[in-house]
């Protein structure tokens, strides 16, 4: 596949919207809505990590980061709607903002439907994950909170850098090995041969 | 169906219900720019009586509203406490000056301004609450996404949040059903007898056939939308968006008004911006 | 002068991702007003003929494709699927991936809403569309709350306000169906054919079923390449039905194990209209030749359920007072239409739910007791789609996987593992990764993670749905070794009255969510009330014993004696 002209930065960035695209994106917000609202992970018994943050590298691979960046948006609208918590549209936006960046997979070469996945990916996805969050969760929010709400700065940072620590950590530490197990499970293997 | 979505699929049959998803989504979308725009708690309060009613007259599902209700004051009162803790005199910035009614330690003083920025906040994001559960009680998803569509957001776009609801419950029951023939493999589900690092494992575990599964549909999905014309034209018309009836005319005033009010608020703190941000009367 | 709607001429199409061609020289016409069967097992490239017609491809998947294909005199390299769609409606295999909208009305308006047609023509047009199907009283009925049945219907309703298309296109549409359900789409599908004029093509495997109505045509499609177009008649006749993976009729394989030879001028594809009175005397020679075998002796008891009720939330009861025991050794097929109970069951006795009035004892001990985790040590769950099963990427981490969790000794896993593989024929492919394994061996990879366990039961739900006779008779085999070999006992939760008869020697039936049935499988199926009540459909076999003056319930158990002495 090496004579297959390498698409642009701003086709990748921007991803090919057809049907398939619409529709994963949509499974994508619907996976993401249901982690939310019943995929937690316990910490303490108060608290408790949320898994959903583990499907927006899934479609950002598949699909590109601009649709990774709506699945954070409509994703978390919809855990929202269906959770009954009202509807916070500072975390919304933030969630896309993160989206887009843990959605940059194509950028850096990871494919995980076509298997490829390595250590270099997954160093790069850490660290632009990271970026992401913090950019999302850790500027975004709060600046549209106190926009939005005029809440009290060190309350609003508080509270957003806490989302930043565990929403990362789990786009990580439990985003990293799923990619790595679903890339293995997509990879094209040749010169099998049966063992005794 | 499933109990444990907040949302309806069927539309119900009270005032609110029988809107149109276009004027459900007019409406809902003017009362959140008018309480992210004003801090006077003559708007907020009048505002927070109306979303109350709003929600009472849907009659639907009182009981667990209340239950999250509760869960949602508790945390916006641990919110006010924790901005007292920062700052006790808090007030004095948005409301202007600092009435002592009660002193504590020579730091943590309470006084008037910030009980009453305090009691406007927690109205308004009420105010906020009660209109998000209300908008979420009375609209289904198909309307929602004819209401989005109305608002000039690209169809392509609404139909991104109706397919979402579409599958919701599929994947729903598809993460149950992972997760229990994990358990029956020997996955130790009980948060008391595992380690933090052991329950984040499991998850993976729990994960990978969940997003396989569920992203093995998209193909056919598709398939099936690109099959009955998905995407052929610019424009689309929706089978759950009914005609207006009476209530959407009336409601029409009242949005418009609406908006024309909010406009005013807002011109008015630009051209007349006051000393404060929050009103405060005494 | 006949009109052709469909056109292939020297056709061949090779996917962009494989190097290979699927489709090969193709060249097929077929008629305004035809009904035409396009048989071949799985992977014969029947669907990719399928998808020529409709448009999917080029337009959803891209290739190369050599010569030239006309629908309704379009080209289709050249045209757009859109343009397609509109002489071509198509009913997809998976119905619940199809159906997009939110409830009946909604789903049957969609092609309409992308048409940006106005909302009081939509009303009218589905109105009348929904009442083609007979679903117009359902129009506000949310999809979780229909059976397959019902959802196929609305997608071809969903296809049957548009005027302009001629032809309908049926992609395995009884893949998804009870027996009785299959039989009214087929029924259904001929009423469309007889009274709207259209043209028809229905790509399947289950042969038999599809003949339950007249059909004009039948193209055998094996490995890319058509290999008969004939009459159904003539095909039956050709001995080439098995060779490529298609089951024979139930009936014409009894009557041919009898001996008999068919005259030219019979309707081999008609049941009804075969004259029996020359067959019958071969027939009955051939049956009473031959001793019914025995009843096994039973083991011991594994599973006692006795009594049980439950009901989900305020529902009516999923379970009513359900009685029913499971023996060392036995294999069983649980049966009935969906939401009768039968996935219920097996819940129960998974623990997964708990009996809120009787009780359920596993080797004697009352459960109650049990967490899942300490049931699934004796009885392990199968769950129809491996993908749901499958956490590992490689195969022996998959079979160890359990034995982990379980806190296993590592030589106990390495024992364990080891012996597992070897019995499912695992063992030389124990490296290899999950990827890149077929429906089958995926499915002997979930069962052989559940039997590492050693439980007493499994119970397997559909293990072969969707797939070709080929294929499941390659999973039942396995499986049936497995019984024979190992006394492993197995519990089928399905709705395939094959396999009931073929791989089972008692059923219970299910309906409405009490037992209604317990006993051998061949007097079950030869209970009319019971197979009307469990939506189950008589055998050809039982009309073929009653045409020959036969008890139809020694004459099945007759057939699945000769069936399993081959």
């Amino acid at each position: 596949m090496e004579n297959k002209k390498k698409k642009s930065i701003g086709a990748l960035l921007l991803g090919k919207w057809d049907t398939k695209t619409i529709v994963g994106i949509a499974i994508g917000a619907a996976l993401f809505g249901v982690l939310m609202d019943f995929g937690g992970i316990k910490v303490t018994t108060n608290t408790s990590l949320t898994s959903a943050y583990v499907v927006l590298p899934i479609v950002g691979a598949l699909f590109g980061p601009l649709p990774a960046a709506l699945t954070g948006l409509i994703g978390n609208t919809i855990a929202d709607l269906i959770g009954g918590w009202g509807l916070w549209f500072d975390w919304s936006f933030g969630n896309a903002v993160a989206g887009f960046f843990i959605g940059l997979l194509p950028l850096y070469g990871a494919k995980i439907d076509d298997g490829v996945f390595g250590v270099k990916h997954a160093i790069i996805y850490a660290i632009v994950t990271i970026v992401g969050v913090a950019i999302g969760f850790g500027l975004v929010t709060p600046v549209l909170t106190v926009l939005f709400y005029s809440s009290e700065l060190t309350v609003t940072w508080i509270q957003a850098w806490a989302a930043v620590i565990s929403d990362a950590s789990v786009a990580i530490v439990v985003g990293v090995p799923v990619l790595f197990a679903l890339a293995k499970r997509n990879a094209r293997k040749t010169g099998l041969s049966k063992e005794d | 169906m499933d109990q444990r979505l907040f949302i309806n699929l069927s539309p119900g049959n009270t005032y609110l219900d029988r809107l149109t998803g276009k004027t459900k989504v007019r409406l809902f979308f003017a009362f959140v720019v008018l309480l992210i725009a004003t801090w006077d708690m003559r708007i907020i309060l009048p505002t927070l009586l109306v979303t109350l009613a709003g929600l009472y007259s849907l009659k639907a599902k009182l009981k667990s509203v209340r239950i999250i209700a509760v869960v949602v004051v508790l945390s916006n009162l641990l919110n006010l406490f924790l901005i007292w803790v920062i700052d006790p005199d808090y007030g004095a910035s948005v409301c202007g000056g600092s009435t002592l009614l009660f002193q504590i330690t020579p730091h943590y003083i309470i006084t008037g301004q910030t009980m009453w920025y305090f009691l406007v906040r927690f109205c308004k994001l009420m105010a906020t609450f009660f209109a998000a559960m209300t908008f979420i009680q009375c609209v289904t998803p198909s309307e929602l996404a004819a209401g989005l569509y109305a608002m000039k957001v690209p169809y392509k776009v609404c139909m991104i949040v109706s397919i979402a609801f579409r599958y919701i419950p599929d994947i729903l029951r598809d993460f149950t059903n992972i997760k229990i023939s994990m358990q029956a493999r020997g996955m130790e589900l009980d948060a008391k007898r595992t380690g933090l690092w052991q329950r984040l494992k499991q998850n993976v575990m729990i994960l990978v056939p969940l997003v396989v599964t569920s992203f093995d549909r998209v193909g056919n999905i598709a398939n099936a939308m690109d099959l009955r014309g998905f995407g052929k034209n610019k424009t689309r018309t929706y089978y759950a968006e009914h005609e207006d009836g009476r209530g959407d005319g009336q409601m029409k005033f009242f949005y418009l008004a609406l908006y024309l009010f909010i406009a005013v608020v807002i011109v008015l703190r630009i051209v007349k911006p006051g000393e404060f941000l929050v009103w405060y009367p005494f | 002068m006949k009109k052709p709607v469909i056109e292939f001429k020297d056709f061949s199409f090779r996917y962009k991702s494989q190097n290979e061609f699927t489709l090969h020289d193709i060249n097929l016409t077929i008629y305004s007003g035809e009904k035409v069967l396009i048989l071949g097992p799985s992977g014969s490239g029947k669907s990719t003929l399928g998808n020529c017609v409709n448009g999917l491809i080029p337009f959803s998947y891209d290739g190369e494709i050599k010569g030239s294909c006309k629908v309704s005199g379009i080209e289709v390299r050249e045209a757009n699927i859109f343009t397609i769609s509109n002489h071509v409606g198509t009913v997809l295999q998976d119905s619940d991936a199809q159906f997009v909208g939110l409830s009946v009305g909604e789903d049957i308006a969609f092609s309409l809403e992308n048409d940006a047609v106005p909302r009081p023509e939509m009303l009218e047009k589905v109105d009348a569309a929904a009442k083609i199907v007979d679903m117009d009283g359902f129009l506000e009925a949310i999809p979780y709350s229909l059976s397959g049945g019902q959802k196929q219907k609305v997608s071809l309703a969903g296809i049957m306000h548009n005027k302009d298309v001629e032809t309908l296109l049926f992609d395995e549409p009884l893949a998804a169906l009870d027996p009785a359900m299959g039989m009214s789409a087929i029924d259904l599908i001929d009423q469309i054919h007889k009274n709207h004029e259209k043209t028809i093509l229905i790509i399947e495997h289950r042969l038999e079923d599809v003949l339950y109505r007249h059909v004009d045509r039948v193209i055998l499609v094996n490995e890319g390449r058509i290999l008969l177009d004939l009459t159904p008649d003539a095909l039956l006749r050709s001995d080439t039905l098995r060779q490529n993976g298609i089951r024979e009729p139930l009936y014409l394989s009894a009557l041919k194990n009898a001996g008999v030879h068919f005259d030219e001028d019979e309707h081999l594809d008609s049941l009804e209209e075969l004259d029996f009175a020359k067959y019958r005397d071969a027939v009955t020679a051939a049956f009473q030749n031959s001793a019914l075998s025995a009843p096994k002796p039973k083991g011991e008891k594994i599973i006692e359920v006795s009594h049980v009720s439950y009901r989900y939330g305020k529902e009516r009861l999923a379970l009513d007072d359900v009685s029913f025991e499971i023996c060392r050794g036995e294999k069983i097929s649980v049966i009935g239409k969906n939401g009768a109970g039968k996935s219920t069951a097996a819940k129960l006795i998974c623990g997964i739910i708990r009996p809120q009035e009787g009780t359920v004892r596993l080797n004697g001990q009352d459960y109650t007791a049990l967490s899942i985790r300490e049931i699934g040590r004796m009885v392990g769950y199968v769950m129809q789609n491996p993908n749901q099963m499958l956490v590992k990427d490689m195969i022996r981490d998959e079979v160890s996987l359990a034995l982990t969790l379980n806190d296993f000794e590592p030589s106990a896993i390495e024992e364990r593992c080891e012996k597992v593989l070897r019995m499912c024929g695992l063992y030389s492919m124990r490296n290899w990764p999950v990827g890149v394994l077929s429906y089958g061996q995926k499915k002997r990879v979930t069962i052989a993670s559940i039997l590492v366990l050693q439980p007493d039961v499994i119970i397997l739900d559909e293990p072969t749905a969707g797939q070709d006779y080929r294929r499941y008779t390659e999973i039942m085999q396995f499986i049936d070794t497995l019984n024979r070999e190992y006394n492993i006992t197995i519990v089928f939760i399905t709705h395939d009255m094959h396999l009931a008869i073929e791989y089972t020697d008692r059923s219970i039936v299910f309906a409405d969510g009490r037992c209604i049935a317990d006993d051998a499988v061949f007097r079950v199926l030869s209970n009319e009330d019971v197979i009307s009540r469990a939506n189950l459909k008589q055998t050809s076999l039982v009309t073929l014993a009653e045409r020959c003056g036969i008890d139809p319930e020694h004459y099945i158990h007759y057939f699945i004696d000769c069936e399993r002495g081959k």
